[in-house]
Order: structure tokens, then C-alpha cells, then sequence
């Protein structure tokens, strides 16, 4: 059963087209990683389930349900994390933790719950502005995770992290579908890091879903293809040079 | 989630702002001069004002007519720039509460800001008031219950206006314009003030209300005074149209 | 270099249209008060500007001072606002360059302004009185004297801009700055020379020299501060 579902979901700025028509199946209790190279749509195919930005074409649903109509149930069910921490300079960790607490209701153990899932229960009463820029993460994750949420929406969680830190992080991530029967949608362009995530992957570039399947699947369809298959970076560079060259081509004509 | 309980959260994201020590220099600032020119309060007699109406009505009237609405347009530059600056507007669009109710409590927040800086600035009067009787030895404080209809009647009056600072600054993301019309409104109060259309202009409304008690309490001056109608439906109409479209268009840039 | 640098920066933060909504508000005030109240009685003084200026140039001096309190904030807040100030230090480039290119740019902005303001008195002056030969002399030495009492704000308000990171704080305590001014009586020399009650000042022969001697040693004292203030700030950084 898919969690997330797109159809034909597209969001264009002006001439630009950022996400044309992608459909997407997210199976519940998954991690989906969502791969492609800088500017090709991810972070944008996020925001539209969080209802940061409105859609221009298709749509989505969350659980079963549809957006714009259930946006406040939608969002009771995802946790996110997109582009950069957002937090309040002027509070503590744990103080920014808490206000997303309180505004979700839940119980006040959750939110040293969240800073201890993310190691940074030590610094906890130190202003968030005064954080290092791994500690900043690590405090957009802790708001992503706190209250266990069903759905789990990350962009590029692991940026700023030392070595340590993204192996933690990606462990952690790779543990939450059992631990708490989540599922974890996330992005990266660190390709090895959802190699090692990731159950399925979708590919975008240039806003359009190139593929989506499992590993195998990848394979498989990458060697009909005759595209490399050593290891995924290479895999994702053919998939994403021939469909370069297939839009510079349509783009002559 | 309960309404109060997003006010509070709210009040918490302005910790350590240090808004307060603002307010509080602005009304030292203000009754400074004051009380070093208690004397001159005497002179004013001829007007048919007593010294301590006097005293009270000046020190009102120098912050109604620019520091109170001015402090307010800052207090949006609060309000706004603790979530913009980094970012933790988006996280709260991600959230599971309707934006209108969450601009509804930021509104709140600068009302009470509001509440709090007539209550510094009365404090203050008092403080001022009390070192006056002591210098001059003659009896400068008024009594609680006439200052609380006073000030009571400032903080209503500045609702509509704050609606309208709240308004500009949920309308308008390029922070020197919402600043700047905000600012640059302050200026023509006096003018507009001594127009038959006053009550069409609610960021006068607090300047107006005090200049207009200044008038019943000094019997010589003619002040213009306030008619009820049609000034408290324009100003429901205002405020809630103001507040109305905070509600619609809070957030908006950042869910295109 | 740095003023093309500073006005390249304004660029997309609405701070020249803001220029422009707050000159044109200014330079309305004289017309808009003729036009409402009637013609402004001048006789008793010397000339038509100054009894236009004593009409209206407290309230366009409000919006000018406001107007540079508002511009100081943003400038400096577009600095600290994505770290842009960082990067700036870690530069070969003079540490107070920042500093003066955007005293340079705010004052030569201002001019602009008080270009525009002035033109509208010069209308007003043409239009409704008949101004006597004198009038163009006269309206550059206001001008040019407005200008120069001017100067010493803008100073301070980047001053304060400069050490505040969050923009609420600088625009409040320039607020604040404003209302002090608003508080002083205009006729007491020492009380009037607070930087941002300056601008309230008008020509006159009495005062004039006292006037520009204090605007430019006000200058000096307030460079010389940036500058320790910034020593100051980097050896307890």
C-alpha cells in the first residue's frame, strides 16, 4: 500500500518548470530515497506535500488523503526536514523543541526523546544561533523526529555532518521503519548514502522522474539500457546524461 | 490546539528580545524633561488646567503621538523578523495549525506588547509624579481609578491601528516598506487629526483620544472632541477588516 | 568603488523605491499644505522659503530622519541577514570601508532627497509668492545647509545599525533615537544638537556658524567612535 501517491503532480514558476508531471508511489513502512542532481526538483516535490508551495498541475495524496482539502490531517501525520534547520536563534535546543511540542500536543517527554535520538541532549540549554553547523542539523532532525510521525519527509538531512554524524544519522534512518513503523521519504544527491538507506528509489532531473523501483529494478532496467551498473553513481550519471541529451536534442528541434 | 496555549508559545519565541528595555528607556526618555520642567506646569494654569492634569496630559500626549505607534511598528519588525531570520516560519507552516489562528496570536502578542508599554509608560508617570510632589511640594499624582479610564481608553483606541501595523507587516514581505509606510503613517496624524475625516485614519486614533481629553481638562483650549458614531463602527469595520486580511495573507509569500 | 559596491547591494531590497515613495511623500507636505490649509501667510518672515520651511519642515524633516533610520537598519540587516558581513571581514578590504561606503551611499541619497524636497519648495515659492532675486542663492544655501546638519544622523544611525544584528533592535533604539529628537526643544542650542534633533534646524544667520561647526566636529566624534567601537569589538570577539 503507498503511503504517498502522486499523479501527474507539476509546479512551474513563469517559463520554468521545477516538477512536470511526476507520479509517485511511496509504499508505506518504506525508505524512499529520492535521488537527482542539484536544482532537479526535490526539494520542490517536498514542499508541495508540506503545502509550502501550491501545485500547477496533478495532484497528491497523503494516507488517503487529498491535498489542498486536508492539508492540517496531512500535516499531523509528517515530520519534516527541508533544505536548512528552521529554528529560533534567540532560544535554546531544548526551548525550540518545545514549542514544537506544545503545538502538536504531544507529551513533554518527547522532546528530550527527540534531542536524545539525535545526541544533542548535552547542549540542550545552549542558544540554537550559538550551535555548530552539524548541531543546526541535528536540531532540524530533532524537530523532523519529535512525536514519532508515521511519515517522515527529509531533504538532505545528513549536509554539514562530520563522517560520525552521517553514519549515526544514516543508521538511524535505516532503523526508523522498524522501530517505529515509519515511513522515510529523503532525499540526497549523496548517492551512496541512499544506496545504503534506501529500499526504492526515484530519479529526478530537470523535474522529471527518470525512474522509480528498487535497487534491482534499477539494475536490471540500466543493463537493458547498457547503461554501467558497477555501482549506483554510475548508474545515475548515464540515466542522468541521456535524458540531458535527450532534452538538448528536443530543445534544437 | 487551544488558542491561549498558541499565544504563550507565541510569547516564548520573543525571549531575550529585550523589547522591554525599549519601551522602558522610551519612557524615561519620556518623562525625563518632565519632571525637570515640573515648574512649568504652574504656568499652564492660565489655560484653566490644574499642575498635575497638566503634568499627566503631556507626558501622554508626547507618547501617543509618536513613540507608542512607533514602538508598535517596531514590535512587528519583532514579531516578523524572529521568524524569518531563520526560517522558523517554515517550520511552522509544516506544522498541523491553521496559519490564520497562528496570525490571530501574533496579533495578541502585539496588543499585549501594547498593554505592556502603556503600563511601563504609567509606572513611570507614577515614579515621575511622586519625585515632582516631593521637589515641589505640591500634589502632582493623580488618582488610580482617573488614570486607569485614561490609559484604559489609549489601549482601546490603539487597537484598530495596531490591526492596520499588523496588516501591513502579514501584506508586505520587503521589510523597509512595511516599516516605511508604517513609520511614514506616524507623520501625518497631526494633520489628519484636525480634519472632519480623523476617523478614517486609525493610526491617529490614540493621539486623537488623548489631545481630545487634553481639551476637556483644560478649559480654555479647544480641542476637537470624540463623537462615538461614526468613529467606533469605522474603527470595528477597520479593525477587523485589517485583521481579516492578516489572517488571509499570513504566510502567503512563503506557501507560494 | 565601495559606493557602486553599496548601491549594487540596495538592489532588490525595495530601498529605492522606498527612496522614492519617502521623497515624494516629503516634497508633497508644502504642496498638500497650501492645497488644504490656503495659502501660508509669509509676511512676517524673511522671505517665502523661510516661511515655507517654517510651515512644514519639522514634518519633512520626520520623514527624512525616519527615512534614514529605516534605510540604516535595512543596509546593515542585508549584511548579517545571510552572513554576507562574515565574509566581508574575512576580505582584504579595509574594515571601517563597509562603514563609510554605506555613510556614502545613505548620503548621497539623502541629497537626492532633499533634491526633490527642495524643488517642491522652490515650486510652492514660485507658484504661490513671488520670490525676490535672491531666491536661487538662497534655496542652495538652505539646501546645502540642511544637507551638511543632515550628515551627522546618518552617521549615527549606521553607527547603531552597525552593532545591532537583528534589524528590530537597530530600527528601535533609532526610534527611540527619533522621539528623543521630537522631545528637545529646537531652540536650545546644547539640546539641539543631539544628531538626530540636527536635522530639525532651519538657516539662520545668527546660529548658522555654531550650527556647522558643531555638524562637522559631530562627524569627527562619530568616525572617531566607529572606529574604536570596531577595535573594541574585535579584541573582545
Amino acid at each position: 500500500m503507498n503511503i504517498i501517491e502522486t499523479q501527474n503532480l507539476s509546479k512551474s514558476y513563469a517559463e520554468f518548470h521545477a516538477v512536470s508531471g511526476i507520479s509517485l508511489h511511496i509504499p508505506k513502512g518504506s525508505v524512499y530515497g529520492f535521488l537527482g542532481p542539484n536544482g532537479a526538483g526535490k526539494s520542490t516535490t517536498m514542499k508541495l506535500f508540506l503545502g509550502l508551495t501550491q501545485p500547477t498541475g496533478g495532484t497528491f495524496t497523503v494516507d488517503g488523503m487529498q491535498y489542498p482539502e486536508n492539508r492540517i490531517p496531512i500535516l499531523k501525520q509528517i515530520g519534516s526536514f527541508i533544505e536548512s534547520p528552521a529554528f529560533y536563534g534567540n532560544l535554546s535546543g531544548e526551548e525550540n523543541l518545545d514549542i514544537i511540542r506544545k503545538l502538536l500536543g504531544l507529551p513533554k517527554s518527547a522532546a528530550a526523546e527527540a534531542l536524545e535520538l539525535v545526541g544533542l541532549t548535552s547542549v540542550r540549554k545552549r542558544l540554537a544561533k550559538k550551535y555548530s553547523l552539524g548541531m543546526k542539523q541535528r536540531l532540524g532532525l530533532a524537530e523532523a523526529l519529535i512525536g514519532k510521525p508515521p511519515i517522515l519527509i527529509l531533504d538532505e538531512p545528513t549536509n554539514g555532518l562530520d563522517p560520525v554524524g552521517i553514519h549515526e544519522i544514516r543508521e538511524l534512518i535505516r532503523s526508523l521503519p522498524q522501530k517505529w513503523g515509519c515511513t522515510v521519504f529523503v532525499s540526497s544527491h549523496l548517492l551512496t548514502e541512499i544506496e545504503r538507506m534506501a529500499d526504492i528509489v526515484g530519479i529526478l532531473n530537470h523535474g522529471h522522474l527518470l525512474f522509480e523501483g528498487t535497487l534491482e529494478q534499477l539494475k536490471s532496467t540500466a543493463i537493458k539500457k547498457g547503461y554501467p551498473t558497477d555501482n549506483l553513481e554510475d548508474t545515475f550519471l548515464a540515466l542522468v546524461d541521456a535524458d540531458n541529451r535527450q532534452s538538448e536534442r528536443g530543445c534544437m528541434q | 490546539m487551544n488558542f491561549l496555549s498558541l499565544v504563550s508559545i507565541e510569547f516564548k519565541k520573543i525571549r531575550r528580545s529585550k523589547i522591554l528595555l525599549i519601551f522602558f528607556v522610551s519612557s524615561v526618555i519620556l518623562w525625563l524633561p518632565s519632571v525637570l520642567n515640573a515648574h512649568l506646569n504652574f504656568e499652564m494654569q492660565a489655560e484653566g488646567i490644574s499642575p498635575e492634569h497638566n503634568f499627566m496630559i503631556q507626558g501622554f500626549m508626547g507618547m501617543a503621538w509618536f513613540m507608542f505607534p512607533a514602538s508598535m511598528v517596531v514590535g512587528t519588525v519583532l514579531l516578523s523578523q524572529t521568524e524569518i531570520t531563520n526560517r522558523g516560519i517554515q517550520k511552522m507552516l509544516t506544522l498541523p495549525i491553521s496559519t490564520a489562528k497562528l496570525c490571530m496570536a501574533k496579533f495578541v502578542v502585539l496588543t499585549t506588547l501594547a498593554a505592556v508599554q502603556i503600563l511601563i509608560m504609567t509606572g513611570m508617570y507614577y515614579i515621575s509624579a511622586a519625585i515632582c510632589q516631593r521637589m515641589l511640594d505640591y500634589p502632582f499624582l493623580l488618582s488610580p481609578l482617573f488614570i486607569a479610564k485614561e490609559i484604559g481608553m489609549l489601549f482601546l483606541s490603539s487597537i484598530p491601528m495596531l490591526a492596520v501595523f499588523w496588516m501591513l507587516s502579514a501584506l508586505i514581505q520587503t521589510p523597509i516598506f512595511s516599516v516605511g509606510i508604517g513609520l511614514a503613517s506616524i507623520v501625518p496624524s497631526v494633520f489628519i487629526n484636525n480634519t472632519k475625516l480623523w476617523y478614517c485614519y486609525p493610526i491617529s486614533y490614540p493621539f486623537f483620544v488623548i489631545t481630545s481629553e487634553y481639551g476637556k481638562l483644560a478649559e480654555h483650549i479647544d480641542t476637537a472632541q470624540v463623537s462615538l458614531f461614526p468613529w467606533i463602527p469605522v474603527a470595528l469595520f477597520l479593525t477587523v477588516a485589517a485583521v481579516g486580511i492578516s489572517c488571509r495573507y499570513f504566510g502567503h509569500a512563503e506557501r507560494k | 568603488m565601495t559606493f557602486l559596491l553599496e548601491c549594487k547591494k540596495a538592489k532588490r531590497i525595495g530601498f529605492y523605491p522606498a527612496l522614492i515613495g519617502s521623497s515624494i511623500l516629503a516634497a508633497a507636505i508644502p504642496i498638500l499644505n497650501i492645497i488644504i490649509r490656503g495659502e501660508i501667510d509669509v509676511t512676517a518672515s524673511k522671505s517665502p522659503l523661510q516661511g515655507l520651511l517654517g510651515a512644514n519642515w519639522q514634518l519633512m524633516t520626520m520623514l527624512n530622519i525616519l527615512f534614514i533610520a529605516a534605510s540604516a537598519s535595512l543596509l546593515y540587516h542585508t549584511e548579517y541577514a545571510d552572513n554576507a558581513m562574515q565574509k566581508l571581514y574575512t576580505l582584504p578590504i579595509h574594515e571601517g570601508s563597509v562603514f563609510y561606503g554605506k555613510t556614502l551611499f545613505i548620503s548621497v541619497m539623502s541629497l537626492l532627497t532633499l533634491t526633490v524636497e527642495f524643488s517642491a519648495l522652490a515650486f510652492c515659492s514660485y507658484y504661490w509668492y513671488t520670490p525676490e532675486n535672491s531666491f536661487i542663492l538662497e534655496l542652495c544655501q538652505n539646501f546645502g545647509y540642511s544637507l551638511l546638519l543632515l550628515l551627522p544622523c546618518v552617521v549615527l544611525a549606521l553607527l547603531i545599525s552597525e552593532f545591532c544584528q537583528s534589524m528590530w533592535m537597530s530600527l528601535g533604539i533609532c526610534v527611540v533615537c527619533v522621539f528623543i529628537a521630537t522631545m528637545l526643544p529646537t531652540d536650545q542650542f546644547l539640546l539641539s544638537l543631539f544628531p538626530f534633533a540636527l536635522p530639525f534646524q532651519m538657516l539662520d544667520t545668527a546660529q548658522t556658524v555654531p550650527y556647522l561647526c558643531a555638524a562637522c566636529t559631530e562627524l569627527l566624534i562619530l568616525i572617531v567612535t566607529e572606529k574604536i567601537a570596531v577595535k573594541i569589538r574585535r579584541s573582545i570577539s
